[in-house]
């Protein structure tokens, strides 16, 4: 489950991980059954898809701590439900401070001890060091392919498409990928919009490219906020921890509204966006909770913010997509 | 003297029913009309004419259910509509099972005891789209009358998925379908499969056990009964007058 | 503008104001307002028609308590340092180092049982913030941006103090009100317990205890007496366990006290949680129930059905709602929420305040599993006997909301206990519907009969 967990320490222990942002499709039926009605559709999907049989032959569920939705949904996987899988939680600190760091490490040894039960296999030195090198490459191809967003030839879908693509193929397989990209002039561009939120499906690029305009860059949990830094440390534990808490700024890991604000418009002005798309789904408190400072203090600086939301489904509403569109227009 | 044990009234947002029954609980008369906004004059009015047929008098019994039940001033005593429905249900069908009531303002699952007594039941969220009005509200945007909705969903193979949950999402779905062009029976099949869906879902939360029985207005939809034989691989079994549950497990009560 | 200057209603006091308004004026007239309530109470005649019997008596105490509390919040920004605080923080270290301290969770239930919260909440929702993040801090932070507030005024905030044991969403919160306020924010993060404690998190809450200590010492520019620590700590181990013996009082039959008045006699243990003044009231208030007990008088007349209540009340229902369940004969003898603030007393140590500090804050029910808060609720079905259990689905409070759906289909399956999940809001009366609200709950009364 979303948003931020170790993916190396899962490679060491002979793990692939498969993301569920929803999935979109699920209907919300059986997850209902489960969570109430105001519960967001990223939880209650997911649930419906674990429920109908659609983790197959996985042997684990990780329910990282986002917010207190993934809160709610691995306290009551692991206690009410007895899912064929292995339910796993991971408490992500929301702080940067000494004691944070202190912490995760230690929550992720806690971790480890469980993946070891789960996969019936222990890594050894060179494991972690294999797991480390092929997953910081992939950490490095996404960030690179932000650095050369200007220089590929490929539409937006395109390049989220291959952005996604990280949350179900392996390391090398998601290198692959990056690197096959076409160099060369992007396609007609228009209006450049910078897109904060959780997740986005394909579709809405193609309608915001069809409006005249095109994302200049992101603030997606599913894009930019998962582009991490990578280091050296020796202890697994050190490297995991210090990757997951330097990741960029995100609501859901505590980052103070400021700190947004200032990376948003440095990362605005570099790349030429003219205003914020936010785009959320339904019903999420880490997103809504900063809408109205990020307008006031955006806005004071010149860019305009849209904030809009969504219920993930088939198609976008549009009402949704008039919105946006009214919104281009104001900005072009 | 006449053979009327007890009267039950259903004052319901939709439509207002009467049922008298004689001392072995068979119904001797009922009467069902459209609600109209003074429920309360409405009620009396039929109440009196049926007292007349029946030459009774106001010493029957007569228990209410239903929204507007407290309004009546001459109901000896008021009972929600879960009790109720589940006494008339099991006493028309004679078994113990699960019984989804979809009514106008509210659907509800009932799970009713080997005594006739509902054991455990849930209702729709506050903000969601289960109950009958969703589809008539829905339904009036395709231009099409709540008789004859359940027939156009099934005239067609074509089904077009609604994923929004509540009625104000639904809708503009609903706009950007037609404006998509479309097939507007597509789309009302799409309608009822996602009422379908969560009643259903609420049924499975509190436990389906066998038969399925329907009541309240929304069980003559012929597509909403085949929708729920299909989604629980149950027998759906419905009472002989659906509509009239609530107001006869109400005179029932008024008997014991 | 800075931001503060666009706060014109926080203003600061002086010694002067304060002692002349609070000190000296302010606590005479609450101290004959309560004479007056006394007096008015002593000359009540029985009702007849009310299916309640008369409140405690000692509520006049609590209203003194609490309204003298909110009269010094006042005057206080300038004369004490302030900290805003959440309710589950670990305050007592400030506490010994003098500061005031202001809960916006009370507050904004302040708001709620005046009837102000929509009003108030309006004002953020006027301002961008959705309707669909929680009522609490819609009002708080409406309160904040308008001045609007039935508590006069609330002292600007020194430091902001935010423990993640009762929710996320504080967090979002609190970094809304550093950003208007500017001041520090310390965060206390407290790992969620899908289990048991871990020693790492212990270690961690604990570390950061020690960190907010130093922040507090330095603003407030003295240290740490210990002495008056664990003269503090002292007092909130004993205001706690007076707290849940107040609360077992209504394991008689009939109860003394519903979980209505529970919600409202909180007050101090939540607000001043760590003072002398509750330790003495509850021991007053215990004193008053021991003599409702010995004479047989329940909270309401007819007790024919004894219920629980889970999750927060409806702040803006609570006096509506009991009356009109004791007029059906139902008590709600006991609630998971009340229990919050007392059940923990035993892991308080005065003797080894960090520790124990770091343990006690790890766990809170709001903080524990969605199966440890259905063993909660189970346990309390067999030692309070109830008949019925209502869980009340928050809107506003998904860590609280989320997971009663399963634990109302355990308690109906495996104890054949009629419950109910009634959907509303703590704090917001757009959530909820009074019509099917009261629909929901006669129908599960109805349920109750052949227990009763």
């Amino acid at each position: 489950m979303p948003i931020h967990y170790p993916r190396a320490m899962l490679r060491a222990h002979r793990l692939h991980p498969m993301e569920l942002w929803g999935p979109p499709h699920v209907e919300r039926h059986e997850g209902s059954r489960h969570f109430q009605a105001y519960t967001c559709d990223i939880v209650v999907k997911a649930m419906s898809f674990i429920r109908s049989g659609g983790l197959g032959a996985s042997k684990a569920i990780l329910v990282p701590h986002t917010c207190d939705a993934l809160q709610g949904m691995g306290s009551v996987l692991g206690d009410f439900l007895d899912p064929d899988q292995r339910v796993l939680t991971l408490y992500l600190p929301r702080g940067r401070r000494g004691s944070d760091h202190e912490f995760l490490q230690s929550e992720l040894r806690r971790l480890a001890t469980t993946l070891v039960e789960v996969s019936g296999y222990e890594p050894s030195r060179a494991d972690w060091d294999e797991a480390f090198e092929a997953e910081d490459a992939a950490d490095r191809a996404l960030a690179d392919l932000y650095q050369r967003r200007d220089r590929l030839a490929i539409s937006d879908r395109d390049f989220y498409t291959v952005v996604r693509s990280r949350e179900y193929l392996t390391a090398e397989q998601f290198c692959q990928q990056a690197a096959a990209l076409p160099e060369g002039d992007p396609p007609e561009r228009g209006v450049g919009l910078m897109i904060s939120g959780i997740v986005a499906e394909p579709a809405l690029f193609d309608q915001i490219e069809a409006m005249g305009a095109h994302i200049a860059g992101d603030d997606l949990a599913c894009g930019f906020r998962r582009v991490y830094s990578v280091s050296a440390q020796a202890d697994p534990f050190e490297r995991a921890a210090y990757r997951l808490l330097t990741s960029p700024a995100d609501p859901t890991c505590g980052t103070p509204i400021q700190a947004r604000v200032e990376t948003l418009e440095a990362r605005m002005r570099a790349l030429g966006a003219r205003g914020l798309l936010i785009y959320d789904p339904k019903f999420c408190e880490p997103e809504l909770f900063d809408v109205p400072l990020l307008r006031k203090h955006l806005g004071a600086c010149g860019f305009p913010v849209l904030h809009v939301e969504f219920e993930m489904g088939d198609r976008l509403p549009h009402q949704t997509l008039s919105r946006i569109e009214a919104f281009v227009e104001t900005l072009s | 003297m006449s053979g009327i044990a007890a009267i039950g009234i259903d004052a319901g947002s939709t439509t207002c029913k009467l049922v008298a029954v004689d001392p072995d609980g068979a119904i001797m008369s009922s009467v069902l009309e459209p609600t109209e906004p003074r429920v309360e004059l409405q009620v009396q009015r039929m109440l009196d004419a049926i007292r007349a047929k029946q030459g009774a008098d106001s010493s029957v019994p007569t228990i209410a259910t239903g929204y507007g039940r407290k309004l009546i001033k001459e109901a000896t005593r008021n009972l929600t509509e879960i009790t109720c429905h589940a006494r008339g249900v099991f006493r028309d069908l004679g078994r113990a099972g699960t019984l989804i009531d979809i009514g106008g303002q509210d659907s509800k699952v009932i799970q009713i005891g080997p005594d006739g007594r509902p054991i455990d039941f849930m209702m729709n969220d506050k903000c969601a789209a289960g109950t009958g009005r969703f589809l008539e509200y829905t339904a009036a945007r395709l231009g099409v009358s709540v008789p004859e909705l359940g027939a156009r969903a099934l005239c067609t193979a074509r089904e077009e998925p609604i994923s929004s949950t509540c009625t104000v999402f639904a809708e503009s779905e609903i706009i950007s379908l037609i404006a998509r062009g479309a097939e507007p029976d597509a789309i009302l099949r799409g309608l009822h499969r996602s009422l379908v869906g969560r009643v259903v879902s609420m049924a499975r939360s509190v436990g389906v056990v066998a038969p399925l029985m329907l009541s309240g207005g929304v069980a003559k939809n012929e597509a909403v009964r085949k929708m729920i034989a299909e989604a629980t691989v149950e027998e759906v079994v419905l009472p002989g007058e659906p509509q009239l549950m609530g107001a006869y497990g109400a005179a029932l009560l008024g008997i014991s | 503008m800075t931001r503060l200057e666009a706060l014109p209603h926080y203003v600061e006091s002086n010694r002067f104001e304060h002692f002349v308004n609070y000190e000296l004026l302010g606590k005479t007239a609450l101290r004959v307002q309560r004479w007056r309530d006394q007096w008015k109470i002593a000359r009540r005649r029985p009702r007849p028609d009310s299916a309640l019997n008369p409140p405690l008596r000692s509520v006049v105490h609590m209203k003194e308590i609490m309204s003298r509390h909110y009269l010094e919040g006042r005057y206080a920004a300038g004369v004490r340092k302030v900290a805003w605080v959440t309710s589950g923080a670990p305050t007592e270290p400030l506490q010994a180092l003098g500061y005031f301290l202001v809960y916006p969770e009370n507050h904004a239930a302040l708001c709620g049982v005046r009837r102000k919260a929509q009003s108030i909440a309006e004002e953020a929702e006027h301002a961008g913030w959705s309707r669909d993040i929680c009522s609490y801090a819609r009002t708080d932070i409406g309160a904040m941006i308008s001045g609007k507030t039935p508590a006069g005024r609330l002292p600007r905030p020194d430091v902001l103090v935010c423990c993640t044991n009762i929710c996320q969403t504080v967090l979002h919160w609190y970094r809304v009100l550093a950003d208007y306020f500017e001041c520090p924010l310390v965060l206390i993060d407290t790992p969620f317990l899908y289990g048991e404690a871990n020693d790492h998190e212990v270690a961690y809450v604990k570390r950061q205890i020690e960190d907010m200590i130093c922040v507090a010492e330095e603003i407030a520019g003295k240290s740490l007496d210990e002495t008056r620590f664990r003269e503090v700590m002292t007092n909130a181990r004993r205001g706690a366990e007076l707290w849940l013996e107040v609360l077992n009082r209504s394991q008689q039959r009939p109860a003394p006290m519903t979980a209505f008045d529970g919600f409202i006699h909180m007050g101090p243990i939540v607000d001043m949680r760590g003072e002398a003044v509750t330790v003495a009231y509850y021991e007053r208030l215990i004193a008053e129930l021991d003599e409702r007990i010995e004479r047989g008088i329940g909270a309401i007349k007819e007790e024919r059905y004894r219920v629980l209540w889970d999750n927060l009340p409806i702040w803006f229902k609570i006096g509506e709602f009991s009356k009109w369940l004791a007029e059906r004969g139902v008590n709600v003898v006991a609630s998971t929420y009340t229990f919050a603030w007392g059940e923990l007393a035993p892991m308080i140590d005065p003797t080894q305040p960090l520790d124990s500090m770091a343990r006690v804050y790890l766990h809170p029910i709001l903080n524990r599993s969605t199966g440890h808060k259905l063993d909660a609720m189970k346990r309390m079905v067999d030692e309070f006997q109830l008949d019925g259990v209502i869980l009340h689905s928050d809107r506003s409070c998904k860590p609280y909301s989320l997971g009663q759906i399963d634990q109302r289909d355990r308690l109906v399956k495996t104890l054949g206990v009629p419950a109910l999940l009634l959907e509303a809001d703590h704090n917001d009366p757009r959530d909820y519907s009074d019509e099917q609200g009261s629909n929901r709950l006669e129908a599960f009364i109805e349920m109750m009969e052949p227990r009763a």
